[in-house]
């Protein structure tokens, strides 16, 4: 096995008493797509705020490129090659799409033409070149999913966490997202996902991190996810029960 | 003078009282409202000054006016939350923001009327009890009790508890506490949100101008004050944590003996920079205040 | 487009330069020197407000600092004017440097509070401190010469328009700022260090208004806390920058000309009632907040910045760093 990407020891977030995550432990390879799902209130947010330092853990170790980066500051994480997006989109509505991926753009390409250059390179990759100029606040739902991949490709990040960037798109712009997330794979970075559309999240994965209450209850190829039966009664029989 | 150090504690600990009400008072309309008033000190200089006026004219014992100070203000204070209201639950941006920064542009008016009509000259109120002092010896400490200071911490006491009962021990208070846990519980819980907030707003202001009269017993007034007591107001719900009331007392009795401490070895006017340096040591390292769990 | 911008930007410095020749009353370029000053405050108090997205209500303090730094400089050390002039900056930027520090890692309204108490702190030092003349002041040596101060005024308002407008519309230190002001939480996940970018934009305020105050010092030859450390100050930049449209540096400007001529008027006709001008002040801008949140440029050009820009500034909810929600 080679050295993982990223390696998370022990995770353990607790908020007033109450925790969110428990011992939580998983490694990402390079160039892989770990799903990462669980039914509401299963701690799936806050593992990506734990990663990407929005909070810092109450226990455990997190490593990246073998380096201890438990406790670091979102920003740093950010430069250091840690991308994001936020469930809720956070597009900066009063500068324009172009002006959002530039930002971003900044922590590898100070200047601001190299900026620029890179950020149309993103756009034309993820199909917003054609809106570059338009108010961030005006595009669609789906327009603005797009963005907030662009966002963190801009950070030209090893690691990728996309927070429900297919959910509420129509099946059209769904299959353009997850062409989009495939073809990145490919392109060497690793990504963590946390989708509630199954269909979706078992198509694109290399292996699941099934949550429960905080806690791992199984990872897995999705294959073998699906046929545990903890997986079954703590998820899938609950979305199997609601969605025949 | 190490002899003036139980002085300074017991005459702290006296003025202390009233920023407990004055805080208290911040505290509630921050609570049900959700903004800072920036003219908290302007209702106090106003009501200061009706009590200075009413003095002046009739000639009788300022602390009986209190009750007559606390309903005029807490009538205005009732009749003018509506037009914050209006400005919080505007449509238009952000109504939280726009309450704010009206309030600030209110300070502003408020203190321009008070120097038109009031002038820039210091003025104190005479009450019967300003002269009177008695000491007390415990060893060979030896202290004097102003009889003006001990009567705003009885004040300061009553206030304190009256409002401990309303809030505790009233439908009203329930309301109060609802709206300050949630907006939109409340409302479904049938709290009439408006109505409350215009109580609440009502209150404060009432408190705040009745503890203007006392504070002009006991120092100064004049149309400038109002700044300092924003101010040492800010100084306290800092300290205790912005909206908990639990720390209240014990941020406001530390600025009653920070103040009183530099009135006595120092030149007054570095109280406020000493309030300042500590809110500042404060923010740098507890932002989330001293005595509570705050923002 | 460009083009015909810059010959607009051409025509007006030449004009500006050529003012003295044709209007030479000391009266009127003293007005317009003010007025250069007013801009210089009301566009450097926007880069914290309407760039940056934070409140501040102690500008007046670096003002007031920088003047002191000035008369301190040349009356008690016995330093050449100029000399002062960027000491007065930096002693300004180091203030805003220590008052930032705390606050600047927290929500808007805390910064709002902190930097109304400094002013009101610095106030209070100058009266008590002996090196500062206390309540009486201190008097300059006078200069009287109304173009030099014109000329002056002039050229470093125009800089610091330039700086700014450089800084905050075309370096990336402007994109970040506005990255800020629009989403602290999401710009930290772009790379963004809000609190490294928050204080030099912060310092970056302070350090023209603070050389303002060090030219004004020796302008009018003497100052005391009542004067370059009025509260008025701060109120008169802000209400300037609200009145003509945060977020923007023409904004201000046409705000500060605006309320700068309206108040000479003022002045003119009910000298006797001058507290009525602060009733005045609160009025525009409680009146602007409710009925133009984007100010006069932003309803002309319809840019809408200065709405949202107030909401950040203010909102006390929200501490840094526990914004998303578990679901």
């Amino acid at each position: 096995m080679t050295k993982p990407l990223l390696s998370v020891e022990d995770l353990t977030k607790t908020f007033g008493g109450l925790h969110a995550v428990e011992e939580v432990s998983f490694q990402i390879q390079q160039g892989e797509i770990i799903g990462l799902i669980g039914p509401n209130g299963a701690g799936k947010t806050t593992i990506f705020n734990l990663i990407s330092g929005y909070h810092p853990p109450t226990r455990g170790r997190i490593a990246f490129n073998g380096r201890d980066i438990t406790g670091r500051r979102p920003y740093e994480l950010a430069r250091l090659g840690i991308g994001r997006t936020f469930q809720v989109v956070k597009p900066f509505p009063g500068l324009t799409v172009l002006e959002n991926v530039v930002i971003a753009a900044f922590a590898r390409h100070p200047k601001r033409a190299d900026a620029e250059r890179h950020a149309w390179q993103i756009l034309e990759s993820t199909g917003l070149a054609g809106r570059a100029g338009l108010s961030a606040a005006s595009l669609t739902l789906a327009g603005r999913k797009r963005l907030e991949i662009s966002k963190a490709l801009a950070l030209e990040p090893q690691l990728l966490l996309l927070d429900e960037v297919v959910a509420g798109l129509n099946p059209t712009e769904a299959d353009q997202t997850i062409k989009l997330i495939l073809q990145l794979r490919d392109s060497g970075i690793s990504i963590l996902v946390v989708e509630h559309i199954m269909r979706v999240i078992m198509n694109i994965s290399d292996s699941i991190l099934v949550l429960n209450f905080g806690r791992k209850i199984a990872m897995g190829k999705p294959a073998e996810v699906t046929r545990n039966p903890e997986v079954v009664k703590a998820y899938l029989g609950e979305e199997a029960a609601c969605k025949p | 003078m190490f002899l003036l150090l139980p002085q300074a504690l017991v005459d702290g600990f006296l003025i202390g009282g009233i920023y407990v009400t004055i805080a208290i008072g911040f505290s509630l309309a921050y609570g049900v409202m959700h903004i800072i008033d920036f003219a908290v000190g302007e209702w106090i200089m106003l009501g200061a000054f009706l009590g200075f006026y009413l003095t002046k004219w009739l000639q009788i014992e300022p602390l009986l006016f209190l009750p007559l100070v606390f309903i005029v203000f807490a009538a205005i204070g009732y009749l003018f939350q509506p037009v914050i209201h209006r400005v919080l639950s505007g449509k238009k941006g952000n109504p939280l923001l726009m309450a704010l920064v009206f309030t600030f542009g209110l300070a502003l008016m408020i203190k321009g009327l008070g120097l038109t009509v009031f002038g820039f000259y210091s003025h104190s109120i005479p009450s019967a009890l300003s002269a009177g002092s008695f000491s007390l010896e415990i060893g060979s400490l030896f202290v004097t009790v102003p009889v003006i200071r001990l009567t705003g911490l009885i004040y300061a006491l009553a206030i304190t508890l009256a409002l401990h009962y309303l809030l505790k021990k009233t439908d009203f208070g329930l309301a109060v506490r609802a709206l300050s846990q949630n907006k939109d519980a409340a409302g479904l819980m049938g709290i009439n949100a408006k109505r409350t907030s215009s109580y609440v707003y009502g209150i404060y202001v009432g408190i705040s101008a009745m503890s203007g009269v006392l504070i002009g017993c006991i120092f100064s007034i004049s149309a400038q004050m109002g700044s300092q007591y924003t101010v040492f107001s800010f100084f306290v719900v800092v300290l205790a944590g912005m909206g908990y009331l639990s720390g209240v007392p014990w941020a406001a009795f530390l600025l009653g003996v920070v103040q009183s401490f530099f009135l006595i070895y120092f030149n007054p006017g570095w109280t406020l920079l000493a309030v300042f340096g500590i809110l500042y040591a404060v923010l740098l390292v507890s932002p989330k205040g001293l005595f509570g769990k705050g923002v | 487009m460009r083009w015909r911008n810059l010959l607009w930007i051409g025509i007006s410095i030449a004009g500006l330069l050529l003012l003295p020749k044709f209007f030479p009353d000391p009266f009127f370029l003293r007005i317009v020197t003010e007025v250069f000053m007013w801009v210089g405050l009301a566009i450097t108090w926007d880069v914290m407000a309407g760039y940056t997205g934070y409140l501040n209500f102690g500008h007046g303090a670096f003002f007031g600092i920088g003047a002191y730094v000035t008369a301190i400089l040349m009356m008690r050390s016995g330093w050449p004017f100029a000399a002062t002039l960027p000491v007065a900056g930096l002693v300004a930027g180091a203030a805003a440097l220590i008052a930032g520090l705390p606050t600047l890692r927290l929500k808007g309204a805390y910064f709002a509070i902190a930097t109304w108490a400094l002013a009101l702190a610095v106030q209070q030092m100058a009266l008590v401190l002996d090196i500062t003349g206390g309540p009486d002041g201190m008097r300059l040596p006078p200069f009287l010469h109304p173009q030099f101060f014109f000329y002056l005024m002039l050229t470093l308002v125009t800089a610091t328009f330039a700086l700014l407008w450089f800084l905050l519309e075309k370096a990336p230190f402007g994109l970040k700022v506005k990255a800020i002001r629009e989403d602290e939480l999401g710009a930290m996940a772009l790379g963004i260090n809000p609190t490294t970018i928050k204080m030099q934009a912060f310092i970056l305020s302070a350090i023209p208004a603070g050389v303002l105050g060090g030219i004004y010092a020796y302008w009018i030859t003497f100052i005391d806390p009542a004067s370059v450390l009025a509260d008025i100050i701060t109120d008169q930049a802000m209400v300037m920058a609200v009145f003509g449209g945060l977020g923007t540096l023409i904004g201000p400007l046409i705000g500060a000309v605006l309320i700068f001529a309206f108040k000479t008027y003022f002045w003119a006709y009910l000298a006797d009632y001058q507290v009525l001008y602060l009733i005045i002040l609160g009025g525009v801008i409680a009146l602007t907040v409710v009925f133009l949140p984007n100010g006069l440029w932003g309803t002309i050009t319809g840019y809408t910045g200065g709405r949202r820009i107030l909401r950040k500034a203010l909102s006390v909810d929200q501490p840094q760093g526990s914004g998303e929600k578990e679901t």
